[in-house]
This record gives C-alpha cells, structure tokens and sequence, in this order.
C-alpha cells in the first residue's frame, strides 16, 4: 500500500506542478496587465459589504489510512466554520470525500453539497463545474464570501491544513503587484504589451480564470497530501509491523526453546531414575 | 516560431510553426513571425497551426488568453482538444443546456450569453470536424 500511494503521489505530484505553472502565468499576465493599464480592479476582487451567506468548502479524502491528514483538515474547517458563522448569519458547508462527510454529519453539522467523485486526479472539468457553480452564485450576490480549507503543499515533506478565502480574491491583486516589483527589480520581461480588445476586457476574462485555477490548485494540493500522508502512516505501519513479527518471533523461539529444554530434563530425569 | 498551448492539467500542445492563427473573441487574428507583443482574450473556436512542412494542425480551444512575444506564441486555455476528438451530440448536448439556463437578471444574463456563445462556437467547431 505504501508503494501504490507512492505512485499515486508521483502522478499527483506531476499534475500539482502542471497547475502550478498555469496559475504563474496567469499572475504574470495580471502583472502585465497592472503595468499596461494602471489599476486592476475587478467586482471579483473587492471585499463585500454585506454577510449574508458564505460557502466554506472542505476537501478531505474519500478513504481513510492516511494517518492524521483528514483529522488535521477537519480540525481546521470546524474551526474556520464557527469563525465565519459569527460574522455571517447563514454559513453553507460543502464538502469533498466521504471522511469529511461521515465525520460532519455525525456531528450534526448540516451539509449543503458533498461530492465523492474526486480521487487521485482530479481533473479540471470536474472542479471547473463547482467552481462555475459558486462563481455564478458569488457574482449573483447569492453568496458573500468563498472561504476553501486543505491540505497546503509546501514541500514533500511539508504540508499543513490551511484554510483560505478564495471569494473575493485579493490574493491575486496582491501576487500580481509582488510579482510586477520582482519583474522591475530583474529588468527581464520590459516588453511592452498590446491587449486585445482593451486591458480591461482581458481583465474581465483572466479573473473568473485565476479564481479557477486557484480551486483547481486546492484539489490538487489536496490529492498531493492525501497520497504523501498515507505514504507516511503506511511506511510507519510496515515499520511497526516489522518490529512486531520480529519481537514475536523472538517470544515464540524462547517459548519452544523452553519447552524443548523441559523435554530433555524430564528424559534425563527419567533416565537417572531408571539407572 | 513556437507554438505553446496549456490547460491546467498539461500541456497540450508544443510545436514548431511558421504561422498560427487563433481564435479571439470577436474573430480569428493571426500571428506570423516577428509579431509584436500582444495579449489577446480568446473566445471558442479553431486554433490553425501552420508547420514547418506547411502541414496544417487544427485543434479546438475554450476561452482564455494568448500571448505573444518573442516569437513565441503562447495559450493560456480552460479546454483543448484535437479537433477530431470532438464530438457532435455532446457539443449539442451543451448547447441545449445552455440555452436552457435562466436570464432573470442582468448578472444571470450575462453568464447565459457567455454560455451559449461558447456552446454555439463547440457545435459550430463539432460540425465542421464532422464535414471534414
């Protein structure tokens, strides 16, 4: 089992770094765009007035023997969820895998959305249909805000439970503006841009994207962790597992040794009492 | 010149070119060597590739962006596809679903026209790589 989820993560692993660079050239694009067009505003990524109602969607994994990868996730989204239910009146759970479904719905929280079919590899049209679905109901003012909690790839041997907002998305605004200082200070990429049909309207469009990839980012994290946590509770169960054949093979010889010593002196003893 | 096209799962396309034309949002544009820097909005449609042999490559993108600069022309894109991989009842499929949406207010209309359009320019794309 360890060696099939250390398949698993490779595959997954090769996916995340795909998306990855995807969402670096849409940043980079937006950076571009700052340059070109002075201000990047976006309905998408101003902050709400009103709290009305909030989505928190919560990826965790459809089976279990990963260690405390679903524990950690969950821990962290009841505790993002009592945090948003103080300044919303109405927070909807989504939910992601049948861990995180069976461990919230025993304890009575109600959950809107569940979603099963997401293993391994996610694929993008899969996330891009949940991801339209909140947008649509975010730009309709249905919802207010979009908070997501998973498990954030760092490094393989990093990764922790991070809740994050992805409505409204001022991560971006903020990358983007990062990202164009970077640019500067290297001198690479002075090109100047022509944008078709107009910066804005190249705005318009590159928002509602990054947003996407931003979620589809999050899912693949999320499969990322899941395979390296059971990766690691497996390996650390081979291990055990190991040490126990080895501590009860030692008991069982001692066992027979003893037993066999036990012959020999009742032999010897009958012996001599023959003799 | 070369020819990159990215979804977000991989990469889709990587080629030499001479010539590539690609479909904006409001019409083809095309792009030939030494063109100037541009960043256009891409709509649904045909993505021609004109090779090195003179071959023609044809592929079906869904919205996104292109970039070119330095003769190298890139595409950022939600969906890619070979143009033969399409198919006909499922772009309708969508179509049907498009138009089936609800446009009860400006927001909700905005996101139907956008689907239909999108939906439309699928069958349109479908049905040609069917004559073909």
């Amino acid at each position: 089992m360890e060696l099939v989820a250390t398949a698993q993560f490779r595959r997954a692993m090769e996916r995340a770094i795909a998306a990855g660079s995807y969402s670096e050239r849409v940043v980079r694009l937006v950076a571009d765009l700052a340059r070109a067009g002075g201000d990047v505003s976006h309905p998408l990524l101003d902050k709400r007035e009103s709290s009305k109602k909030a989505v928190l969607l919560i990826l965790t994994a459809n089976r279990g023997m990963c260690g405390g990868y679903n524990g950690g996730v969950l821990r962290t989204a009841v505790a993002r969820f009592e945090e948003l239910k103080r300044t919303f009146e109405n927070v909807e759970l989504y939910v992601v895998g049948k861990r995180g479904f069976s461990y919230l719905t025993y304890r009575n929280y109600k959950v809107a959305r569940s979603f099963f079919e997401f293993d391994d590899k996610p694929a993008f049209a899969e996330v891009d249909a949940i991801a339209s679905e909140l947008l649509e109901r975010y730009q309709t003012g249905e919802i207010d805000r979009l908070d997501v909690v998973y498990s954030k790839f760092y490094s393989i041997s990093k990764q922790r439970p991070t809740a994050e907002t992805l409505l409204p998305l001022a991560a971006l605004a903020a990358e983007a503006v990062a990202d164009e200082g970077a640019e500067e200070a290297s001198s690479a990429g002075n090109l100047q841009f022509e944008f078709l049909p107009s910066p804005r309207s190249v705005l318009e469009e590159i928002v509602p994207t990054a947003f996407k990839v931003e979620a589809f980012k999050c899912f693949l994290d999320a499969a990322v962790g899941e395979q390296i946590a059971r990766m690691v509770a497996m390996k650390a169960a081979t291990e055990n597992a190991d040490e126990m054949i080895s501590s009860l093979t030692t008991t069982y010889n001692r066992a027979r040794q003893g037993q066999i010593t036990n012959e020999i002196l009742e032999v010897v003893g009958g012996a001599n009492a023959l003799s | 010149m070369k020819c990159v096209a990215v979804t977000p799962e991989k990469k889709v396309v990587e080629r030499e070119t001479k010539f590539v034309v690609v479909p904006l949002y409001d019409g083809e544009y095309a792009i030939g060597v030494g063109h100037t820097p541009v960043v256009g909005r891409l709509g649904a449609g045909e993505l021609r590739l004109t090779l090195e042999d003179d071959s023609v490559e044809r592929w079906y993108v869904e919205g996104g962006f292109v970039e070119a600069a330095n003769d190298v022309v890139s595409l950022l894109t939600t969906r890619a596809c070979k143009f033969s991989e399409l198919d006909l009842n499922e772009a309708k499929q969508a179509l049907n679903d498009a138009l089936e949406r609800p446009a009860t207010s400006p927001e909700l209309r905005e996101i139907k026209t956008k689907a239909v359009a999108t939906a439309r320019a699928r069958v349109r794309a479908a049905e040609k790589a069917a004559r073909r």
